[in-house]
Formats: C-alpha cells, sequence, structure tokens
C-alpha cells in the first residue's frame, strides 16, 4: 500500500442527501469510508455496512459481576468475617438475611453495569479528556455532514469530486 | 601525677557558681513550688494552660491523700500502700448525716478518690437503702465552692492566728459574764454532743441552741405535751395495716424517709405469696410524692388540717368511748368518718402521722394512736429518733437575748439562718464574736468574723445514734482536701482540751460508752475495729412498752390552727434540695421533681381549674404577699393541689453557695411564721396579684402527663388482684399460622432446631415492682454517679434535652378513658383532646422507672449503619461510642426513647459551668467509665462495668457470681428494692421468680422487642374494690 | 428519518435549521451574561457562602445549635435531604423513561432537567453529611473496616442502603448527563473564537467527531444507560422511604411508602422542573424550544403524579383505622388534628388541591398558573417530609417522652444556603453549558419542526385534492 493514504471529502448538508449518495457513489466502485454527522443519521450504519455494536453485551457482563461482587462483599462483611447480633437479625445465615441485602445488591449492579458500559465505550471510541480530534470541516458538528472516500489506484481526485457533486454534495475537499 | 578526668569546662574550672548548683539533685530550679502552692490551686477561674497542671496535682494529691501522704506534693506512688490496687475500689463504710437525713453509707474510693456512696446493708435502720440527697452528697466533697482554709474578717487566715484570737475573744466574752450560744441543725453525734459538753466546761456561759430550718419542733413538743419526753418516738410503718397521713411527706422528706419509706415499701410488695398490703391514706393539701402513693387522697386546705385531726380524734374518741373535743366541722368530715371506721377496725395495726408543726396538733395525733393502740405496736415509745431535736422556743428566746445584747459570741454549726431565717441572723448579727464552721462562704458565714471550715463528711471522723441503740460511726475516706478542720476538732482546740484529735476522741467515747453495751468482743481494740468496717453498732432495745397518754386533750384541741377563709401558701421541701443545704450540688439541681417533674426552679404550684380562674397559665408570673414580705414566683399547674392554695419549696434561692445554685428559684424561707412558739409551714390571708412580666420559662423533663389509654403503666387493685393473680396484666397473644402466640414466641427466623443467637453463660434482666417504687429518684442521680452522666442546666432541660440514663415517668389518671369516652358521648378526636388532660381536680398519679430496656430484638440496633450499638451473648444491648457516627437515627426508632445524645462537649463546655466539670469536680468521675465527647449516642449500659467487675471477682473465686452479688447503681440505691437485677440463666435466682410473677409484664410487648427489663403491675388497696371484696 | 403524524404539534416553534439550533444554543455560553442573570447569581452566591458560614458553625458548635431534642432527632436536617433527593428525580426520570417511550418533547429539557438533578443530590449528600454529630468521620458508613481492625458497616441499615442508592445514583446519572453532553461540547469546540474556550471545549469533549461508528455507540450507550437508569430512579426514592418504612414508629412503619415517595418524588421532581425552567427560557430566550407544549405535558405528570400522592395519603389513613393499632390510629389522628396541623394542612392543600387544577387546560398552558403552581407543589412537598419525620417523632409511643420541636436559625439557614449552593450550580451551568440537547434535538427538526410540519401539511394537501 502506498504510504500515504489519500482521502476525498465530499460534504453534504442534508442527511437524507448522504443516505442516498452512499450506494449511489460505492455503486460508481469508491470506496466510502466514513460519515462524520452532527447528529446520529438512522439508518446509515446499515447502508454504511458497520457491525451492530456489543456494548450492551459488556453492560450485562458488567452487571451481572456488580451482583457477585455485592453479595460476597455482604457474605464476607457480616456473615463470615464478624458475625454479629445485630437486633436478634440471623447474622449467621446468609440466605435468612438476604432480603435486607437485595437494596444494596441491586445498586451495585447497576453502579458496575453504568460505569463499565460507558468506560468501555469511551475507551473504544477514544474518547478521553486531550484527545485531539480530528476536524475535517468546521461545520461538521453543525450542520454540515462530511463524507469520506478513500482514494483507490488509478482514480483521480477530480472524478471523484465530479461523482460528489453529482451525489448532492455541496462542496468537496482533499 | 595521677590522671584526673573531668567532665565539662565548668568542671575543670570549678567555679564558685558550679560548685553551689552541682550539689542540687536538678542544676536548673524547677518551679514545683510555685505551681503546688495552695494560691494557684485555689484560683478558681484558671487559664486553660493551668488547667492539666491542677489536673495533675489534683488528683495525685487526693490519691496521696487517701495513702495518708503529705498532700501538698505532687510525686508519684514511691511505696504504694498496701490496701490500695489500682482499678481496683475500696469501699470504707461511714456515716451521713447532714442536721437532717441520716444514713448508713458505703462509700466507693478509686485509687483514693471517694467517688460513690452506697447504702450499707448491715444497718438495720437503712439496710442499704439511700435517698437522692445521700447520693448526691460525694459531688459536695469535690465542690470548688468550699473555703480552701480558715478566714478571718474575710481574709485569709492560719488556723494557729485564728484559734489564738477566737480563744482570746471568747474568754474574754465568758469572763464579761456574757453567754456563748453554739447555734446548730440537730446534732446526733453522741461525741459531738460531749465535745460541746466540754466545750462548756470550759466556758461556762455556753449555751447549745439547736435550729433546724425545717423543724421538727412540734413533734417533739407535741410528744412533751403528750408523754412528758421531749423526744419523738419511733414509728414502725411495716407493722401497720393502715396509715393515715395529715400531710406527711414520708417517703421523701419527713424524719427519717430512708428507713420509713423502706418499711413502708415492705407493707406493699406482694411477692413471695405475701397476699395482704398496707392501706394508705393521705390528707393533705398540695400533691406530694407521699400523697401521690397513697390508695386513698383527699384534699384539705392547709388551714384545715388540725380540725380534720380533730375530727379524726373524735369519731375514734366516740368509738373507743373518749372525751371528745369541740372540732370545727369540715368539708372532708364525711370521708374522715369512713377513715376513722377502717382505722378502728385495724386496732393495734393503725398508725397515723401528721406532717405539721403544731404542737397541739400532734397532740391529737398522739391521742389518737394511743386510742388506737398504736404505741407498743406501730409506735415504739422505747425507741426515739435522735436525729432530731428542733427547740423553736430556743431559738425565739436565743433572738430576744442577742437583740437584749445578752449574747457575746455565737458559733454556727451546720446552719444558715442567713438564708433560713432572717429574723434570727438580724440578731445575730448584733453579737461581739461570729463564728461559723462553714464549708464556704454562704449567706450566713459571709457576714462571720471568722470561718472555720469543717471538713467534708467523707474527710471527717464522725458517729451518729439515728434512732436509740443504733450507733454508727463515720471515718475519713480521703485526707482534708483543703487546709479544713473538723468543727469538733476546733471546739476542742478552744475548748484547750489535751486530745484535740477528734478520731482519738471518738474512740475513747466509744470505749467509756458503747463498748460496755456490748459482750461479744473482750478486746476493746477488736470491737473498735469491727465496729469501723461494718460502720454500725447496734444493741437490741425492747419492743416498747404501751405509754399512757397524759396531755391535755382539749386545751391541745384548742389552741391548734382553726380554719380560715382566703388564699393559702404552702412551704415544703422537694426531693431533691430538700431544706436547701446541698443547693450547689447540680446532680440534685437537676433531678426533676417527682411529681411536677420540673427542674433548676421552685415555682407556685396551683390547681389547673384555680389558675384559670384567677387567668394563670404555666410561667406565668404572679407576686405572692403573706405577713410582711412578699416576692415573685413562676406558677406551675399542679393538678391534685387544694383549690385556693399555692404551694412553693424551700430550699431554692440561695445567694451565696456556689456557681451551680446560687439564684436558682427564689427564697421563700421568709414566708415562715412563728406561731405559739413552733414554726409554721404555711400561711393564711395570702394576697396574691398577677404581674405584667413575660412567662418564665419552667424547665421540666416531661410535657405530656397522662398514658392516654395505653397499657404502659398496667394497674390492678388488691381486691381484684386477689382473685385473679394476672388482673390488669392480661396477656396479649397475637394471631399467627401457629395459632395464637404471645409476641415474644413468634420469630421470623429462629426455629426449634435453629434457635438463633446462642443464650451462653449469664442473661441479664431486670425486674421493677411498680407496687414497690414510691418515684424518689434516689436511682436517678445514683445513676448519674455511676455512669458520669453529664448535667447539662436548665436550659438544655428546656430543650428536652436531659441526659438521664434512667428516667422515672410520672403519669397522673386522665377523667376521660376509651371505657367511658361512650358514656361521655365522645367522638375519637375529642376522646383524644379529653384524655390529653390529667383528671385537674385529684388524679391518681403512678410512677415509673424507665431505662434502656436492652431489647433482644432491639429496633435501634438494626438501624445502626456503623454497627455501633449490637446485642452482647449476655442479652445487654451495647454501645461502642467512639465507633458512633451520630445520625441519631438508633433514637429515633427507640420506642422507650431512652436514647441520648451528646448535643454539645458537655464536659469541657464553658456554657455548662457545672462542678461535675471544673478541675476539682472532675474528680468525682467513674474511672470504669467512659467520659462521652460530643456527637455520640449514650444510654444505660445496665451498669456493664459492674457486671463485669463482679464476673472477674466471681472468676477468680473459681465460681459463678451469686444472684444479688451484681446489683446495677439504680438496684443498689433503691430503697424500697423495687429494682431486681440478676442473671435469668441461673435459674435459683429472685430475678427468674420475679419473671415468673403474674404480674410481670413488659413494657410495649406487642411490639415483640423482647425487652430485658420487667415491670409488676402496680396493685392498689381501694376502698370502694375492699367494699365489694 | 423519522416519520410522525402531521396532526401533531410541533415541538419546535419558529423557521428552524439546524444551524440556528446551533446558534440559539451557543449564544449564552458565547455571548455575555444579561443583567438578570447576575443579579440571581449574586444572589445565590451570597446564599451559598452564608451556607459555608452556618454548615462550620454547626460542624465547630455542635448540633446542639439546632432544634432537635431527645425525642425528635430528625427534622429540617432530614426534611431537607429527602425534600432534595426528591427534586433529584425529574431528570434520570425524562431522560430515561421518556427516552424509553420515545417521548420527544423530552429533548428540549432532559439537559436542563439531568442538570437539576445533580446539583439537587449534591444538596441531598450536603444534609447527609451535616446532621452528622460526627462529620469528621462520616465515611465510615462506607463499607471499610475501622482502623482497629475488621469491623464493618451494618447491612441491615436502611442508612447504609441510602448511602449505596445516592451514590449510585448521583455518580450514574452524572455520567449520562456527561456523556450526552460531549457532542454539544464539540459543538462547541469548533466554533470557538477564543484560545481559551478552544482549549477548554477541547478537553470537555473527549476529542468528539461524530463518526457513524461513534453515533452508533453513542445511541446505544444511551438507550441501555436509559434502561438501567429507569429502575434506578425508581429504587433510590424507595430506598430513601424505607429509612422510615423499615422503622418501627408509627407513621413511619408504612408498606406504602416505597411507591408513594417515587410519586412524590417525580411529583416534586417535575414541579421545581417547572419553576426553572419557566425563568431559564425566558431569560435565555429559548421559548421557541421549550414552548407551552412541553410545560403542559409536565403539567400532565404533576396532575398525575399529583393524585396518586393524594391517595397515598388517604390510603394511609385508611389503613391506620382499618389496622386497628392504637399507636398507628393516633399517630395519623395527631397528625390532622394534633399542635402540628398547620403543617400538615398546608402539605394537603399544596400537594392534593393545587395540583388539582391542571385538569382545566387554560391553566395547563397558563405560564403564569404554571409558575405559581409549581412553586405550590415545592412547599407543599417540604411540608409533606416535615409532617411525615417531625409529627410521627415527636408523639409516639411512651407519652411521658413526647414533646415538641423548634427550629432555630441555624437549621432555616443551612436550608437557605442550600437553595444558594443549587442556583449558584445551576446558574453556573446555563452559562458554560448547552441547556439544550442540540445534536439529539436536530434529528427531529424535521419530523417535528414547525417549518417541516407545515411543509408536510401542504404536501399532503396536494395529495389529497
Amino acid at each position: 500500500m502506498s504510504a500515504a493514504k489519500k482521502f476525498i471529502y465530499g460534504i453534504f448538508n442534508d442527511d437524507e442527501m448522504v443516505l442516498n449518495a452512499i450506494p449511489q457513489l460505492r455503486a460508481q466502485g469508491l470506496n466510502v469510508k466514513d460519515v462524520v454527522s452532527p447528529f446520529p443519521i438512522h439508518g446509515i450504519d446499515e447502508v454504511l455496512g458497520l457491525k451492530r455494536t456489543r456494548i450492551s453485551i459488556c453492560c450485562f457482563i458488567y452487571g451481572m459481576t456488580g451482583s457477585c461482587l455485592a453479595m460476597l462483599m455482604i457474605w464476607y462483611m457480616n456473615i463470615f468475617d464478624w458475625p454479629m447480633d445485630i437486633g436478634g437479625k440471623p447474622s449467621f445465615a446468609f440466605y435468612k438475611n438476604l432480603p435486607a441485602y437485595v437494596p444494596i445488591i441491586f445498586e451495585s449492579t447497576v453502579l458496575c453495569a453504568a460505569h463499565g458500559m460507558v468506560i468501555t465505550f469511551y475507551l473504544r471510541s477514544k474518547l478521553l479528556p486531550g484527545v485531539e480530534p480530528v476536524i475535517l470541516d468546521p461545520r461538521q458538528a453543525d450542520d454540515h455532514f462530511v463524507m469520506t472516500v478513500q482514494v483507490k489506484e488509478g482514480q483521480s481526485s477530480e472524478a471523484i469530486k465530479g461523482m460528489f457533486m453529482q451525489a448532492g454534495a455541496v462542496e468537496t475537499k482533499g | 601525677m595521677e590522671k584526673q578526668y573531668w567532665k565539662g569546662v565548668e568542671e575543670l574550672q570549678n567555679d564558685a557558681e558550679f560548685v553551689r548548683l552541682k550539689n542540687n539533685e536538678f542544676f536548673e530550679h524547677l518551679p514545683v513550688d510555685e505551681v503546688m502552692s495552695n494560691k494557684a490551686s485555689s484560683t478558681d477561674n484558671t487559664s486553660r494552660r493551668d488547667f492539666l497542671k491542677f489536673m495533675g496535682f489534683s488528683v495525685a494529691a487526693a490519691s496521696l491523700a487517701a495513702c495518708q501522704a503529705p498532700v501538698k506534693k505532687a510525686i508519684p506512688y514511691v511505696i504504694k500502700p498496701e490496701e490500695l490496687t489500682l482499678g481496683v475500689p475500696n469501699y470504707y463504710a461511714s456515716t451521713y448525716f447532714d442536721g437532717s437525713d441520716y444514713c448508713s453509707v458505703l462509700v466507693k474510693t478509686r485509687e483514693g478518690r471517694p467517688i460513690k456512696i452506697e447504702g450499707n446493708e448491715l444497718s438495720s435502720f437503712s439496710k442499704g437503702g439511700t435517698s437522692a440527697r445521700v447520693q448526691a452528697s460525694v459531688l459536695g466533697l469535690y465542690d470548688s465552692a468550699r473555703l480552701k482554709g480558715p478566714l478571718a474578717n474575710k481574709k485569709v487566715s492560719t488556723w494557729a492566728s485564728v484559734d489564738g484570737e477566737i480563744k482570746k475573744k471568747l474568754a474574754e466574752v465568758s469572763a464579761s459574764g456574757k453567754k456563748i450560744v453554739i447555734l446548730s441543725s440537730s446534732v446526733s453525734s453522741p461525741s459531738t454532743k460531749k465535745v460541746m459538753t466540754d466545750f462548756t466546761a470550759k466556758y461556762p456561759t455556753t449555751k447549745q441552741v439547736v435550729y433546724d430550718a425545717v423543724s421538727s419542733y412540734g413533734l417533739l413538743k407535741g410528744n412533751e405535751l403528750s408523754f412528758g419526753k421531749f423526744s419523738i418516738p419511733g414509728y414502725r410503718f411495716d407493722k401497720a395495716d393502715v396509715i393515715v397521713s395529715f400531710g406527711a411527706d414520708f417517703l421523701v422528706n419527713w424524719l427519717s424517709p430512708i428507713e420509713i419509706s423502706r418499711q413502708y415499701a415492705a407493707t406493699r410488695k406482694l411477692r413471695g405469696g405475701k397476699k395482704n398490703m398496707s392501706r394508705h391514706i393521705q390528707f393533705e393539701t398540695m400533691l406530694s410524692l407521699t400523697g401521690s402513693n397513697a390508695d386513698n387522697r383527699y384534699k384539705i386546705r392547709a388551714s384545715e388540717q388540725s380540725a380534720a385531726v380533730a375530727a379524726l380524734y373524735n369519731k375514734i374518741a366516740s368509738l373507743s368511748g373518749g372525751v371528745a373535743v369541740n372540732a370545727p366541722s369540715i368539708p372532708a368530715d364525711k370521708t374522715i368518718d369512713s377513715v376513722a371506721q377502717e382505722l378502728w377496725n385495724a386496732k393495734g395495726k393503725a398508725l397515723v402521722v401528721s406532717g405539721s408543726n403544731d404542737p397541739n396538733e400532734q397532740v391529737l395525733v398522739n391521742a389518737i394512736n394511743s386510742m388506737l393502740g398504736s404505741y407498743g405496736n406501730t409506735i415504739n415509745a422505747d425507741q426515739p429518733y435522735l436525729i432530731r431535736a428542733s427547740n423553736d422556743e430556743a431559738v425565739a428566746s436565743l433572738i430576744t437575748e442577742l437583740n437584749n445584747g445578752e449574747v457575746g459570741a455565737v458559733i454556727i454549726y451546720n446552719a444558715n439562718p442567713g438564708y433560713s431565717m432572717p429574723a434570727l441572723q438580724a440578731a445575730i448579727n448584733k453579737a461581739g464574736v461570729k463564728i461559723s464552721f462553714a464549708d464556704r462562704e454562704d449567706e450566713t458565714s459571709a457576714v462571720c468574723d471568722y470561718i472555720c471550715p469543717d471538713s467534708h463528711y467523707l474527710e471527717s471522723w464522725s458517729d451518729a445514734e439515728p434512732i436509740k441503740g443504733v450507733f454508727s460511726l463515720g471515718q475519713p475516706t480521703i485526707e482534708n482536701l483543703f487546709d479544713t478542720r473538723q468543727a469538733q476538732s476546733s471546739l476542742l482546740t478552744w475548748a484547750e482540751a489535751a486530745n484535740t484529735d477528734f478520731h482519738t476522741y471518738i474512740e475513747e467515747y466509744w470505749k467509756a460508752n458503747m463498748f460496755s453495751q456490748q459482750s461479744g468482743m473482750s478486746s476493746f481494740e477488736a470491737f473498735w475495729n469491727k465496729s469501723l468496717q461494718d460502720g454500725i453498732f447496734e444493741i437490741n432495745v425492747n419492743a416498747g412498752a404501751v405509754v399512757a397518754f397524759t396531755g391535755n386533750i382539749q386545751d391541745a384541741a384548742a389552741k391548734t390552727q382553726q380554719p380560715k377563709p382566703g388564699v393559702e401558701l404552702v412551704l415544703y421541701t422537694k426531693t431533691g434540695l430538700g431544706d436547701g443545704n446541698q443547693a450547689n450540688n447540680p446532680w440534685l439541681q437537676e433531678l426533676p421533681d417527682p411529681v411536677s417533674k420540673v427542674c433548676w426552679d421552685n415555682y407556685f404550684a396551683v390547681l389547673p381549674a384555680y389558675a384559670k380562674k384567677m387567668g394563670y397559665v404555666q410561667g406565668t408570673v404572679i407576686e405572692v404577699k403573706a405577713g410582711d414580705f412578699k416576692i415573685k414566683g413562676p406558677v406551675l399547674l399542679q393538678p391534685g393541689m387544694t383549690d385556693e392554695t399555692l404551694a412553693i419549696a424551700l430550699g431554692y434561692g440561695r445567694t451565696k453557695v456556689g456557681k451551680a445554685g446560687n439564684n436558682v428559684g427564689v427564697n421563700v424561707y421568709p414566708f415562715v411564721s412563728v406561731e405559739n412558739g413552733a414554726m409554721k409551714y404555711y400561711a393564711t390571708g395570702v394576697s396574691v396579684t398577677k404581674t405584667p412580666d413575660d412567662l418564665y420559662e419552667l424547665a421540666t423533663t416531661q410535657t405530656h402527663h397522662t398514658m392516654m389509654g395505653r397499657e404502659i403503666v398496667k394497674e390492678t387493685t388488691l381486691a381484684e388482684w386477689l382473685v385473679k393473680p394476672n388482673s390488669g396484666n392480661a396477656q396479649l397473644t397475637i394471631a399467627s399460622p401457629y395459632g395464637k402466640k404471645k409476641p415474644g414466641e413468634l420469630d421470623l427466623w429462629a426455629t426449634e432446631k435453629n434457635p438463633g443467637h446462642p443464650k451462653t453463660n449469664h442473661f441479664w434482666n431486670m425486674s421493677i415492682d411498680l407496687n414497690a417504687c414510691i418515684g424518689c429518684g434516689a436511682c436517678v442521680v445514683a445513676c448519674t454517679a455511676e455512669n458520669n452522666v453529664p448535667v447539662v442546666g436548665k436550659d438544655e432541660i428546656g430543650r428536652s434535652r436531659e441526659m438521664h440514663w434512667i428516667r422515672i415517668d410520672r403519669y397522673y389518671s386522665s377523667d376521660t378513658t376509651k371505657e367511658n369516652a361512650e358514656a361521655k358521648k365522645l367522638g375519637k378526636l375529642s376522646m383524644y383532646a379529653e384524655m390529653e388532660k390529667p383528671a385537674a381536680d385529684n388524679p391518681e398519679v403512678v410512677f415509673q422507672p424507665v431505662m434502656c430496656q436492652h431489647c433482644n430484638h432491639a429496633p435501634c440496633e438494626t438501624v445502626c449503619p456503623v454497627v455501633a450499638t449490637t446485642h452482647s451473648m449476655e442479652g445487654l444491648n451495647m454501645m461502642a461510642y467512639n465507633r458512633c457516627v451520630g445520625t441519631r437515627y438508633c433514637a429515633n426508632n427507640c420506642p422507650y426513647k431512652v436514647r441520648r445524645f451528646n448535643w454539645f462537649r458537655y464536659n469541657e463546655n464553658e456554657q455548662f459551668p457545672y462542678n461535675q466539670y471544673d478541675n476539682l469536680g472532675k474528680m468525682v468521675l467513674n474511672p470504669d467509665v467512659v467520659v462521652r465527647s460530643r456527637g455520640v449516642m449514650e444510654k444505660c449500659t445496665m451498669c456493664i462495668q459492674r457486671i463485669q467487675y463482679g464476673k472477674l471477682d466471681a472468676k477468680k473465686a473459681g465460681r459463678r457470681p451469686i444472684d444479688g452479688e451484681i446489683k446495677t447503681a439504680c438496684a443498689q440505691s433503691c430503697p424500697t428494692n423495687a429494682i431486681i437485677f440478676g442473671d435469668s440463666l441461673d435459674k435459683e435466682s429472685e430475678i427468674v421468680k420475679a419473671n415468673a410473677d403474674p404480674r410481670s409484664y413488659s413494657l410495649l410487648e406487642e411490639l415483640d422487642t423482647q425487652p430485658s427489663v420487667y415491670y409488676h403491675t402496680k396493685v392498689r388497696n381501694k376502698v370502694s374494690e375492699k367494699k365489694e371484696a | 428519518m423519522q416519520k410522525e403524524s402531521n396532526l401533531r404539534p410541533p415541538l419546535i416553534l419558529g423557521d428552524k435549521t439546524w444551524h440556528s439550533i446551533t446558534e440559539d444554543v451557543c449564544r449564552p455560553i458565547e455571548g455575555k451574561a444579561n443583567k438578570w442573570w447576575w443579579l440571581a447569581f449574586s444572589f445565590s452566591l451570597a446564599a451559598f457562602i452564608w451556607w459555608l458560614i452556618v454548615v462550620s458553625y454547626t460542624v465547630g458548635t455542635g448540633l446542639g445549635v439546632w432544634g432537635l431534642n431527645k425525642t425528635v432527632g430528625w427534622a429540617w436536617d432530614i426534611t431537607n435531604f429527602v425534600w432534595w433527593v426528591g427534586i433529584g428525580h425529574a431528570g434520570t426520570l425524562i431522560s430515561a423513561i421518556l427516552l424509553l417511550f420515545r417521548q420527544k418533547w423530552r429533548l428540549s429539557i432532559n439537559r436542563s432537567a439531568e442538570a437539576m438533578t445533580i446539583f439537587a443530590v449534591i444538596c441531598a449528600a450536603s444534609f447527609i453529611v451535616a446532621h452528622m454529630g460526627r462529620p469528621w468521620v462520616a465515611y465510615w458508613p462506607l463499607p471499610l473496616a475501622n482502623q482497629f481492625g475488621s469491623l464493618w458497616v451494618n447491612f441491615n441499615s436502611p442508612l447504609v442502603w441510602d448511602v449505596f442508592a445516592i451514590s449510585t445514583y448521583f455518580s450514574v446519572s452524572l455520567v449520562f448527563w456527561y456523556t450526552g453532553l460531549i457532542p454539544d461540547f464539540a459543538v462547541v469546540r469548533d466554533r470557538a473564537k477564543t484560545k481559551a474556550r478552544k482549549f477548554w471545549y477541547t478537553i470537555l469533549s473527549f476529542g468528539w467527531t461524530g463518526t457513524a461508528k461513534n453515533w452508533q455507540r453513542f445511541e446505544e450507550v444511551s438507550l441501555v444507560l436509559a434502561g438501567i437508569s429507569t429502575p434506578l430512579v425508581l429504587s433510590v426514592h424507595s430506598v430513601v422511604s424505607m429509612d422510615f418504612a423499615t422503622s418501627v414508629v408509627p407513621g413511619w412503619h408504612t408498606t406504602i411508602f416505597p411507591p408513594y415517595f417515587v410519586a412524590g418524588a417525580i411529583f416534586s421532581g417535575f414541579a421545581m422542573v417547572q419553576t426553572l425552567l419557566i425563568i431559564t427560557r425566558k431569560v435565555l430566550g429559548l421559548e421557541e424550544y421549550i414552548t407551552v407544549y412541553h410545560i403542559d405535558m409536565m403539567n400532565r405528570v404533576i396532575l398525575i403524579t399529583g393524585s396518586i400522592v393524594g391517595v397515598a395519603y388517604i390510603t394511609e389513613f385508611f389503613i391506620a383505622w382499618y389496622s386497628g393499632v392504637e399507636y398507628e390510629q393516633y399517630a395519623f389522628i395527631n397528625r390532622a388534628t394534633g399542635p402540628y396541623w398547620w403543617a400538615y394542612w398546608s402539605m394537603m392543600t399544596c400537594n392534593v388541591i393545587t395540583p388539582q387544577l391542571f385538569w382545566s387546560k387554560r391553566l395547563r398552558e397558563s405560564i403564569f398558573a404554571t409558575f405559581i403552581i409549581s412553586i405550590f407543589v415545592n412547599v407543599g412537598m417540604w411540608f409533606e417530609r416535615f409532617v411525615i419525620i417531625v409529627t410521627s417523632l415527636h408523639r409516639d409511643y411512651i407519652p411521658s417522652s413526647w414533646t415538641m420541636y423548634h427550629p432555630t436559625w441555624v437549621e432555616i439557614g443551612i436550608f437557605i444556603g442550600s437553595l444558594g449552593l443549587f442556583f449558584t450550580c445551576f446558574l453556573l451551568f446555563t452559562r458554560f453549558f448547552p441547556v439544550i440537547a442540540m445534536s439529539e434535538l436536530k434529528t427531529i427538526i424535521k419530523s417535528s419542526g414547525e417549518k417541516s410540519k407545515k411543509a408536510q401539511v401542504l404536501k399532503s394537501k396536494e395529495v389529497h385534492s
């Protein structure tokens, strides 16, 4: 592969046009990489052929871990390590005292699930304080949509720009 | 030549200065003397920095004092006194007598500091009982208001110079033929009496005058008129089946309360198969503690009392065929007839007493008693009380003598006329030489030429003969804290006796007088040691023969008080403060009045209906004028008062007693008048005016007075109880899948197989007999002393923040009950509204001591987030102060509201300047109990430190604790033994028997908190039910 | 591209484009604050400083400076705690539950509601710490061994449940809120003219660009978070209510507390949102985003929850009577007719009677009426907690311990101060954060914007004719 990948950017100002443009451009043999948009465009993941995210599965696993941790903690602290007669409550048996432990088990489940998932999201999407963003166009977060096309061998950027304009782009870069 | 080694250049040079210093132990000067000098330690307002120095000093001083080492040097034990083991208390038998109350006591000392007073169970007189005043007396030892040495004309002086001057002056006086008067309160110590005779021998013009602020002259004189003896016969309440009292508050104030309340309770208890109880009828003007305990209580006007007695006399006389006297008719006549009948039926087992100080009324009472055959049965004339010798006549004549200038010198011992009798004081001021033995610059001694401070009774040798044939010894439990000297030694010194040391003096006296009266021991040494160890020596006195009544009944009847119209004022003494000699004791000031529940004040108690009529509310400030004295005071609405009558307590309004006691309440002694030679403790024809002042805040620990129809204090009557042993104590059951079960039997978790938390080794329980509890509050003060309970003062009490671990709830009956609400056609709302009101006219009163119930299903434990309060294997609800974060959730969730929160850092806060907290007062703290810090919860621990100590003792002896060996402070202090504490796993124990009693119940049982504290239904011996039965 | 019925009223008024939304929302951040903002801010700041003073005074002197006593161990402190937590329920509820129900009208208000939630929970937490006798050991209820060995916490205690519930709720709401903020921060960043703004918003926006994959994950995360926040938000006030429900105090020991408290929380939460937004939309000129339609919608929620609360009050009385338990019956009679009757009846008026006015559409849509009633509800809900806590405690089982409670200036001061803390935070939020979730809002402009609606209506007309 050539050292410097070349990209052409088509800038749209309407989400529907973007959705229509992608298959059209692909048909014309362009390698449409990605679309940067100011808000989520519904249906774009199918069009772009993105895989379904598995983040909710992580969330479930984190949650289960949370409840297990809570139960372990409570069992260790109140039953195993230092059982005490607290108001005659059965601190000698975890299962007998379980009703009193439900709230904390639940809260801990939610705590781990939520934070685990969000942290995963940040890491996978490389969202962290101080990350320098790639700004293809200053309006990309406002009201414009930037479509990235990687130039293949033997494709002239002029031709690509032409296709963009046909597909409804308001301008092109690259 | 010989080698020489030198350390430091100085030594090499050996200059003079160095050589001098070298020989000192410490090279540089240490400021020990400055720190320890008397002056420094006696300064009252000390800087925070000095505090530590003084603490260090005080503790060391006090400790050393106990082992007879010189006090003023702060050095650690070099040789530990062999009788003292660190951490182990020593008990010394001693004697408490303050001129009115007597008690044989054991003094608990730790590291040489007396920290607690216990009753002496060897004494047949007080049998281990105590009273609030006795319990509190230990704090008096550490009262920083005490004088640190003798004063001559208000200037600090030395004993030598004071003695010199006094001797000179006394010599002059007696030479001039003028009288020397020893003005004292009643003296019961035989050896002290001897000291006075010795003194008289030296100064022949000496005469002793006995002046009691609250006089018993009426009783003494009355008996003189009746039987020719100026003495009070021994009363035997325990032998009485019917007790009729005319305004005698014999359970806490009259004569000898500790002994009498024990006897009284003995007749009221219904345990161990005892089926009969005495009947107690009270005629009185204000609602006294004794009246609140009566089976039937009848209200009379103060001025009607004599007439009532006369009426009773006439009725009895008609029954016994005696002569009648003319008695004015009064409203109570009808009831008196029925009462007379009851007394007559109980002939020989009846007892009539009167609280009046009118000798003639007492004559009538004696006449009644002799007609009822009480003498030889319920009254033992051969064993008179020797704790009262008040002589109002003598006082009266003393005043004249003083005014005529016949008296050259007055020596005041344990009396305070400057506070309690202005007339007397005015006269005293005329005397040439005024000498006082007061321990502080009080209202009287402040104007004396010489104050020769008497030592505190815990620093003194003493003996007493409270009642004929019962002797008791008092020994010092600590060396004098200050440069004080026993009054007796002072007198002996001035009398230039050979032996001025009162210790040896007493010993000699006992050798001469007591030793001979016993035969058990041959050597005096042995006898002395035994008496000293036991604190008592008793000889048998015969049961008391029947004595013939020789009084002039007609004359007496004629001279008695006649009923008068108009508003009347009654003066009484409170359970806490008594005559006011301990007014600087914050424990007593903070002890709620058993009936009104008010602390830190006296007040004009009036009947609510009367208050309404006059437009008073609680706290209205009124001005009361009787004779030529008038004073302002707040109004307290007191159900059970007689109409058109005000009652106010003596003993308040001290001005020169100390930080805690100064200007608390108002001084109403000036209302005391003298009528035919006797002091009169009520006034007639009183004029009352309402002042425009804004409402006065009375601090009370109980703001709601009825039980709201709840089963909190369970009650029944003797008649019903005889038929049905669990009457009034219906066993509550809960319908469950397993059928009807007692709340305690239902458990969510514990099953037959798995009984839940095991009850191993011990399981502590407490049982409180509401029949025996008279509500006197001795337990409250005992608990305060034992557990370092903070004193919080009037303002905090006013905010409902008292810290007492044990409280005595007092409930008035209400006219409206759930039962009669229907009949009264009351809806639920108005029913509750009505039930909030106490029966205004004459409510029945019940008392209930409530401390932590040590629930085995404790609501407080469950909710504590940090496990600061948990349950012990021995059934105690424990509190870990240093784990507490102070969420107060436990207190909210406590159905009994026994948990107390440290809102401030009470022990070190300028806001609370009470004895207990200053440098000296801190020495009263019990080292076994933590002083709680700010922001933590505290509560009754069932004296866990005592339990631990008892268990360790038993362990050392290789046995289980014996039942009754371990006692909580409250149980131990109780004069009536209403509280039983013990191990419920010990099947033989008292507590197990008590809990098996059908009267036994636990508070709010339906909540299934399963308390470890049980109560016994109160049984009243009411007349109406008697008839039915 | 979503579609929706033309009959539905537009959610955004005016001729709005994606760009104009950006402009409108960024204006407060980029422009200067007007005098109203400064006025409000200086007041709040003063109150906040006062809060610092009174709290330090309490901690320094001891809880004795409050009016509590041996019988009433909780009063204003816990009243305020519960009140604030209650208010803190609207935010998460709006963004979570309304998201699950696909209620698009939430989009204009969820951001500020969530912010409110977070600040309210901070205030609530401050009362938990302040009410402790020894605040310096406030961390002891956390599951840590004590310094001397393994003495742990008591998992039976509702207070420990609280610790977990509140901290979970706070942190999860915070994360939920922040994740939503990231794309909007990116907008501000990309428009930033000044260096400083660029710098700060670059940090805040975590380097967000808005690639298709990120948006996909973003939406998934929002949805799942909404899913788990819904039971969470319901659990929090249930747990708070268990502080009372699991006790033995008559008037506290009530099984309907969890649902009743949750309803009350939503009730007071929405009321507070109304109070705040009616002012915010005016001050920040967002009338076209937060429209009468939104206000009407929220008023409906207030009406429903208010009625639930009313039913709960009545049920309590019925159960007290039906149970036949002496203490329970007296507790409720005492509430209504005892010394604190005035508190009870102010609660009834504010919480049960006033919301019923919202049956009238005119009042629902009247901004003034809404504002007044929302204030009533806030007051009423404060009294509800006061009534439950104080009137139950001051007369419980043993009449000898019955007593009264009177607040001191310190307690009142701390409450006022906490309002200062709250508004200080909220006002700063309006200056520095996008108060409307613009990137989400942009997704609906085509379907629910006024302009596009009109266009659609015209189109449909043509079709029919």
